[in-house]
């Protein structure tokens, strides 16, 4: 399971970036539609469960706003440990 | 920058609120790939002095970086790097700078710090233009591209930097797009581990002076751009030289040893104070 964090505030907005809608291999990138405080809009995620865990839309973003953090931690579940889940 | 869990965002100075680079430029993918190269080799900030000239790619350490930075005249960061190494001969010593600082106003620098071989890392962000102030013809402006500077295409042909500082004598030099951040992370590495000059010339996305008067498009549009016309080296030397007209060859141009001017300098005084 990966999780996506995108910080909407630190975004530059899709309409003159959108890099990490060309970046991302399953194209999970669409506009969120609320304009953030600077006046861009930020894109939302949709089915993270697609994510590949490739990062490269933390790698190629160039205002440090997406953040993608991989759960292949060993998680604890009912005594027993799950890896790679 | 308010990130607080970007991994990244411990090397960056806490009252950064926001970059100052235009949306979509490629700095802020070459800033990643610097931070990430030092988070990678386990240095850290106190590691390093930072030096910068003018010009937009200068402003990603003087600003940005929580590490010593020395913010300099334009053109001269190479100038400023040689006399911080001597001094500092334990630190490791990187300028980031654009091609317009770096080849423009300071090309005999850099072009004898590579000579010297002294030991500088240099991230040198070529867009092709002078961005900042307002998209004015470059040494690295492609021949016939129409800027404000030359209405009617320029007639100058164009800086091949990589080969020419391969040729004055740097220990690595190496080329990549911003579409290839983790290559040019590796290369940084290398850079940084390297005993001697070593120049990492990342090309890089201008959308709003280079995009507007080359047609490209946006940010989008140059990564695209990139990717169809960049070559690797290994490829392009099989190439002819009509074929390889536009594109953009990437890869390793230079990685080999040899003595380093700050080592030979300490060695020279280790001698003296023994004859005396």
């Amino acid at each position: 399971m990966t999780r996506v964090r995108i910080f909407p505030q630190d975004c530059k907005g899709l309409e003159n970036c959108g890099i990490c809608t060309f970046v991302c291999p399953k194209n999970l990138f669409h506009s969120s539609g609320v304009m953030n405080d600077t006046g861009y809009i930020p894109p939302e995620i949709e089915e993270e469960n697609k994510c590949t865990g490739c990062e490269n839309c933390m790698i190629y973003c160039p205002d440090f706003a997406i953040v993608v953090e991989k759960k292949s931690e060993a998680v604890s579940y009912d005594g027993e440990t799950e890896i790679g889940s | 920058m308010n990130s607080e869990g970007h991994p990244l965002k411990k090397y960056i100075r806490k009252h950064i609120t926001k970059t100052t680079m235009c949306p979509g430029c490629g700095n802020g993918i070459v800033t990643q790939a610097i931070l990430r190269a030092i988070d990678e080799l386990g240095l850290g900030m106190n590691d390093f002095v930072f030096i910068s000239g003018i010009g937009c790619s200068a402003w990603i350490p003087s600003p940005l970086f929580d590490a010593d930075t020395l913010h300099t005249t334009h053109g001269r960061p190479i100038a400023f790097a040689t006399g911080v190494k001597l001094g500092l001969p334990d630190k490791h010593i990187m300028v980031v700078s654009g091609d317009g600082d770096l080849t423009a106003i300071g090309g005999n620098h850099l072009i004898h710090a590579a000579r010297r071989n002294i030991d500088l890392t240099v991230i040198l962000i070529n867009n092709g233009i002078y961005g900042m102030t307002g998209g004015q013809t470059a040494p690295t402006t492609p021949r016939g591209l129409k800027t404000i500077t030359n209405p009617y295409g320029t007639l100058e042909h164009t800086f091949d930097i990589s080969p020419m500082v391969s040729a004055a004598g740097a220990s690595y030099v190496a080329r990549w797009t911003t579409y290839h951040p983790r290559q040019m992370t590796r290369a940084i590495k290398k850079g940084i581990q390297k005993k001697g000059f070593a120049l990492i010339e990342s090309v890089s996305q201008c959308p709003v002076q280079y995009g507007r008067v080359s047609k490209i498009g946006k940010a989008v549009d140059f990564l695209k751009y990139f990717k169809e016309n960049s070559i690797k080296i290994n490829k392009a030397k099989e190439m002819a030289p009509q074929e390889l007209k536009g594109k953009i060859i990437i890869g390793e141009f230079m990685n080999t040893t040899k003595p380093e001017l700050a080592e030979g300098w300490s060695h020279l005084k280790c001698h003296l104070e023994e004859r005396h």
